[in-house]
């Protein structure tokens, strides 16, 4: 990772902190319709509702986050232990605990700074209630958009996953799509055989671009116990450990869709994420890095710049799919 | 209060890079002292998250995440400015321990802190109480229990400290307690410091000696779980220090979560890592 500048001013002089410009390079991206200052979000669950991380690092110098995903009710979560490490990754089974979205829109997005992009994360156990939390949330103005999170347990359909059956994905997108006319994302499942065809699902419904991956359904087992580490036995995993995962699943969405792809999977390094632009994601989100370092997403989006300036990119936006492929692939 | 006592002042936790002055064998642990730059000081009971050895010319992810760690203690500015010294207290565990242990002097460790609530904001009687203290440490628990006993001598109150471990080795500190003044007892379950056998004894006999006492116990669950119970049947308070897993020590993994009595969930990283004891569902702790 480069070293953060904290500086306000790069080598081509004049930019300023929250500017849109490092040097000659133009940072901004557009997302599903979203503008953003730079192509560096934050992932859902990993940046809290924003203010935890304010201590931190400057909210407005980040492309945006998104929010802990939300269900109509406060939730609570798993029973202890809810994490577990792993090889360069982490296990989480926290099961969606939040705050609901009554004191979201009352409390947490009024405690805000001025001039951070918010999107809005959204989790239900059927469509009509996703539909009616994003119905809430899209009214409000500080949301700048939904990213609704298909990838966690679906009640009714036995613990099958909207992510993972193309015809309930389609009946979600296009309930959820009904709610809200404003940007949206789908955060799809990696729990999935072809990646490809939930992405065109989502094309189809009429979804803004597409999130991808979640964390991947794995175990850990503590031996000397002889006991699953997870009280919930399973979890997900995330970290750099699934990177070639994610960026191997943006890679085959982006030539499935046209739609734009938010790339997120174990990026700890703007040269990680720019390799999920380079495989055709138009933004990308840093997760589970946030854990160790909070002020990971400002570097990234530094370094990001730097590597475009270096590699004479006027717009970090023309870095989306420029991916040399061996001919024939 | 004087700046000296120190107690109520919250710092807002900066992320930085901890410059290693000294690793130090302390028994069958390690003391680390380390030198953050943007460090301003902590509260007695706050903790910090250490990232698992150093930040050298590859960067390591693997282990990746940081171990949170109490702040043992606060020994004062360096002599570079904006930077502070402090010292922690750890047993190799693990890997991440075991990195840590690999540290030498002048290598560079991430860190995130101050974090949580120590004993002051949670015990909001503590600044004023005149009755006696009871310190309970138990293993690398210990490690949490330093600056609040040096804060509550410093204020006047009538403090014992009560270490208990597996061997004397394990009293990790013990000079430095010693070195406070107050009455210390010691505790192994092999008898070869102090009393043999746990902590929880000495406890119970300070208990009856002490009327109007409160109770800070930290140390493995099972033993704050005993304390909680021996102090509930003086009637006195007990506070605790948990130690659940935790990735990021700031609020935003909920990975740290401990039950709560009254149902639902506290995390132990932002509501904690002190707590009333009365608070915590004990049998929900694993």
């Amino acid at each position: 990772m480069s070293e953060p500048r904290h500086g306000t001013s790069g080598p081509g002089g004049g930019a300023v902190a929250g500017d849109a410009r490092v040097g000659e390079v133009d940072e901004r991206v557009v997302l599903a319709g979203i503008p953003l200052r730079n192509a560096v979000l934050t992932a859902s669950g990993t940046f809290g509702y924003g203010t935890e991380l304010a201590p931190f690092l400057d909210l407005t110098r980040i492309g945006g986050f998104v929010a802990k995903s939300l269900t109509l009710e406060p939730r609570h979560g798993n029973p202890p232990p809810r994490i577990a490490e792993a090889p360069a990754g982490m296990l989480n089974a926290i099961s969606i605990e939040n705050v609901g979205v009554k004191a979201f829109l009352e409390e947490k997005l009024p405690a805000l700074p001025e001039g951070v992009v918010v999107i809005a994360s959204a989790f239900g156990t059927e469509p009509g209630l996703y539909a009616e939390l994003v119905a809430r949330v899209t009214a409000h103005p500080r949301v700048a958009g939904i990213e609704i999170n298909a990838s966690c347990p679906h009640v009714k359909a036995g613990g099958i996953e909207f992510g993972q059956d193309p015809k309930l994905l389609a009946e979600l997108v296009a309930t959820v799509r009904r709610a809200t006319a404003g940007p949206l994302l789908v955060k799809l499942s990696p729990n999935v055989t072809r990646i490809a065809d939930m992405a065109k699902v989502c094309e189809a419904e009429g979804a803004d671009g597409i999130t991808l991956i979640n964390a991947i359904q794995a175990m850990e087992v503590d031996v000397e116990r002889r006991r699953p580490v997870l009280s919930n036995v399973l979890g997900g995993l995330s970290g750099p450990a699934i990177r070639p995962i994610a960026l191997r699943m943006v890679w085959q969405a982006a030539q499935a869709v046209r739609i734009p792809i938010c790339g997120v999977g174990g990026i700890a390094s703007a040269e990680d994420a720019v390799k999920f632009l380079l495989c055709g994601a138009s933004a990308v989100q840093v997760g589970t890095l946030n854990y160790l370092d909070p002020t990971a997403a400002v570097a990234i989006a530094e370094g990001i710049a730097d590597y475009a300036r270096r590699h004479g990119f006027a717009r970090v936006a023309d870095l989306t799919g420029a991916l040399v492929s061996p001919k024939g692939k | 209060m004087s700046a000296n006592h120190g107690a109520a002042i919250a710092s807002s936790p900066v992320r930085s890079r901890a410059r290693v002055l000294a690793q130090i064998p302390e028994g069958h642990g390690r003391r680390l002292r380390l030198a953050v730059p943007g460090w301003s000081g902590s509260a007695p009971g706050q903790f910090l998250m250490l990232g698992a050895g150093a930040e050298g010319s590859v960067v390591r992810r693997d282990p990746l995440l940081p171990r949170p760690m109490a702040i043992y203690r606060e020994l004062g500015a360096s002599e570079r400015a904006g930077e502070r010294v402090i010292e922690v207290l750890f047993r190799v565990v693990g890997r991440g321990t075991g990195l840590l242990a690999d540290l030498r002097d002048a290598e560079v460790v991430p860190l995130v802190g101050p974090l949580g609530r120590g004993f002051d904001a949670v015990d909001p009687e503590a600044a004023e109480a005149a009755g006696p203290a009871l310190l309970v440490g138990g293993g690398t628990g210990i490690a949490s229990l330093y600056e609040w006993a040096r804060v509550l001598a410093a204020r006047g109150r009538p403090v014992t400290v009560l270490l208990g471990a597996r061997s004397a080795g394990d009293l990790l500190g013990w000079s430095d307690f010693e070195a406070l003044g107050v009455p210390l007892v010691a505790a192994t379950e092999d008898g070869s410091a102090g009393v043999r056998g746990l902590v929880t004894a000495p406890l119970a006999d300070r208990l009856r000696e002490s009327p109007g006492a409160t109770v800070y116990a930290v140390g493995p669950t099972p033993m704050m779980r005993a304390c909680a119970a021996l102090a509930g049947s003086a009637g006195a308070r007990c506070y605790v220090s948990l130690e659940n897993p935790m990735a990021c020590g700031f609020g935003v993994c909920l990975g740290c979560a401990a039950p709560r009595s009254g149902g639902g969930f506290a995390l132990v990283c932002r509501n904690g890592p002190v707590f009333d004891a009365a608070e915590i569902d004990w049998a929900g702790l694993p």
